[in-house]
């Protein structure tokens, strides 16, 4: 009896039994599995400096700034959406990414209130920024790359979560919602700044 | 003397009135200082901890703010402040040399509302409104496992069932002595035909269900719970504080594998969040408890972070995750194609992961468990150019021979679907 109860209490820490497991284990390094030819021991690799991926937009050129230095942030200013104007699919597509990547902070209504806030009775130490805030309305959409990219302030970087695409897409539905209406658009952008 | 009496009345009334009238003020202050404070300070600043700026608690203790005309001129324009004051300077030093935005749009009348609702929530301690309710969530309770129960009835009753037989075997043979039939031997029950005839195909029908149970469970893991290298509670950061699967498994709607975040993404806001003090008491299937702080504090040691000099020490290591949901090599899967193409919510497969703390495997993967979903499962067919060469469906379903196609009649059970 004890020992039935002892192995019924240890056996959901251990994954069980495998019986002849011909082909179950794979050869090939699986995405993040553990790989001695690194010395980081991580099969998952950061691509070769100034990699594209196929069918993303050209590389945002402007640096991080350095400490209290906001230059590049500011320079960030003169950089366009590449973007056509969104049509009604993208912009659902932009909301959805809107609503799982920011919205948990800046709030589904982009007044700075998400769940993580919750006027000041969420986890989060510090109060996200209202979107809607003249201050950001008057931001250009390079700036709020910028952000969206390295971070600012106690907001981190949203580089690995969203790729260049999607954070103009992002920025498109933000704009949308602030009720800014897209004053440049270059429609050869979209096909010409694509990489193929 | 009544004279003087009714003076007292009115003083005490006047006093009582004048002092209730300015603790509503103070209260009224206090509420239009947190208004101010979230939308204007709360960005860069905490009251109990630094933040990107330093924790405005207890700030009339420092440096010059204790006279209330220096606060108004520094928050009305930091850079001039700063220019003759030696304290702001090192302040600005000691924050990666980022100086405060100046506010000059506050009044004097809304910066002593902010310091008076700093000064109150510094005086009632953190979490001082929001405490969270103790005992709210007891320690997990032991399932209760009624197999015991049932086994022990179920040996009381064939004992009680074989004691009768022998008392009715008893009966008859007095009876038969009574009446002078001579009783044949009696044959000892452990070798009385019928018996082991039972005792047989008993043992074969309950040792056969086991051994077959056990031989189908070869290789299947379902309810396998690990302990993980850092005790990452799914219920408090999907379920209470409802941030979404694909934020740190964003590799679901991309690809094949439902990605381990990277550090990154957890770094994204536990740069801010260091501590665990609103969330319920967390408890380990052992029943102990769970410090989240500290389970905060190894995630810093991982990514290599320096939380007092908020930076990256650069001595990062990757975290051990236990993998838990595996499919042997030899099935593919993936991911994007059940979450975007069809649709299917992350808890179909992995149970309610709103309300684990470690995760447990929810399904048994079995290949019986994929076929059963695929034969139910309904292919949005309409509105979906990709399926527009199954010709034939949709001339049945305009005929309304069928009135839906599931991901079996697609091909959905062909092996080479899966097995290649």
């Amino acid at each position: 009896m004890v020992a039935v109860m002892a192995v019924a209490s240890c056996s959901n820490k251990k994954p069980g039994i495998n019986y002849m497991p011909d082909m179950a284990y794979s050869r090939a390094y699986e995405t993040n599995s553990e790989n001695d030819i690194f010395p980081d021991k991580q099969t998952n690799r950061t691509p070769v400096e100034g990699t594209i991926t196929r069918d993303q937009l050209l590389p945002f050129r402007i640096e991080k700034d350095g400490g209290s230095d906001t230059t590049n942030f500011a320079k960030a200013r003169m950089v366009q959406n590449p973007l056509r104007t969104l049509n009604a699919a993208d912009l659902k597509e932009a909301e959805r990414l809107y609503l799982i990547y920011c919205g948990i902070c800046h709030g589904p209504k982009l007044d700075g209130n998400g769940p993580l806030w919750k006027d000041g009775d969420g986890p989060f130490p510090a109060a996200p920024k209202n979107l809607l805030d003249p201050t950001i309305v008057s931001q250009g959409d390079g700036q709020i790359f910028y952000t969206i990219t390295y971070g600012k302030n106690m907001m981190g970087s949203y580089a690995s979560q969203l790729n260049p695409k999607q954070r103009w897409m992002v920025i498109d539905y933000i704009r949308e919602k602030q009720g800014v209406k897209k004053t440049t658009t270059t429609a050869a952008a979209d096909s010409s700044s694509t990489v193929k | 003397m009544s004279y003087q009496r009714s003076i007292v009345k009115r003083l005490i009334f006047g006093s009582a009135f004048i002092f209730s009238l300015s603790f509503l003020v103070t209260i009224a202050n206090a509420q239009d200082g947190k208004a101010i404070f979230n939308s204007k300070c709360a960005a860069c600043h905490n009251v109990f901890k630094n933040s990107t700026g330093p924790a405005l608690g207890g700030m009339e203790e420092r440096g010059p703010w204790s006279d209330r005309k220096k606060l108004y001129a520094w928050i009305h324009n930091p850079a001039a402040f700063m220019a003759n004051d030696p304290y702001t300077q090192g302040l600005k030093d000691s924050h990666n040399g980022i100086l405060m935005t100046g506010f000059p749009d506050l009044t004097e009348g809304d910066i002593d509302a902010v310091v008076n609702y700093v000064n109150t929530t510094f005086t009632a301690g953190p979490g001082g409104g929001a405490k969270p309710a103790a005992g709210e969530t007891a320690a997990p309770e032991p399932k209760s496992d009624d197999t015991l129960l049932f086994g022990v009835l179920t040996l009381i009753l064939a004992v009680i069932a074989l004691t009768l037989l022998q008392v009715n075997s008893n009966l008859k043979k007095m009876t038969d002595d009574k009446e002078g039939i001579p009783a044949s031997e009696p044959v000892p029950f452990y070798r009385n035909k019928l018996y082991i005839a039972l005792g047989i195909i008993v043992l074969f029908l309950v040792g056969g269900y086991y051994t077959i149970q056990g031989a189908i469970g070869l290789g299947r893991h379902q309810g396998y719970e690990p302990e993980q290298p850092i005790f990452y509670s799914h219920k408090v950061h999907a379920g209470i504080n409802q941030i979404s699967c694909l934020y740190c498994h964003g590799g679901a709607q991309e690809g094949k594998s439902a990605n381990i975040p990277a550090v990154n993404v957890c770094m994204n806001c536990h740069m801010g969040i260091n501590e665990y003090t609103k969330g319920p008491q967390l408890f380990r299937p052992d029943g102990s408890e769970v410090n989240g702080t500290a389970e905060i504090q190894k995630l810093y040691s991982y990514a290599g972070w320096d939380p007092d000099k908020k930076q990256y020490t650069g001595k990062g290591k990757p975290i051990e995750w236990e993998r838990i949901h595996n499919l042997p090599d030899h099935v593919y899967f993936n991911h994007s194609q059940h979450v975007v193409v069809g649709q299917q919510q992350c808890q179909t497969c992995h149970g309610n992961i709103t309300e684990m703390d470690e995760v447990q495997q929810f399904a048994d993967l079995s290949m019986g468990w994929c076929v059963n979903c695929h034969r139910n499962t309904k292919v949005q067919f309409t509105d979906n150019k990709f399926y527009s060469i199954y010709e034939k469906f949709h001339e049945d379903i305009r005929n309304k021979k069928i009135d839906s196609v599931t991901v079996e009649m697609i091909g959905g059970i062909e092996c080479q679907k899966c097995h290649y």
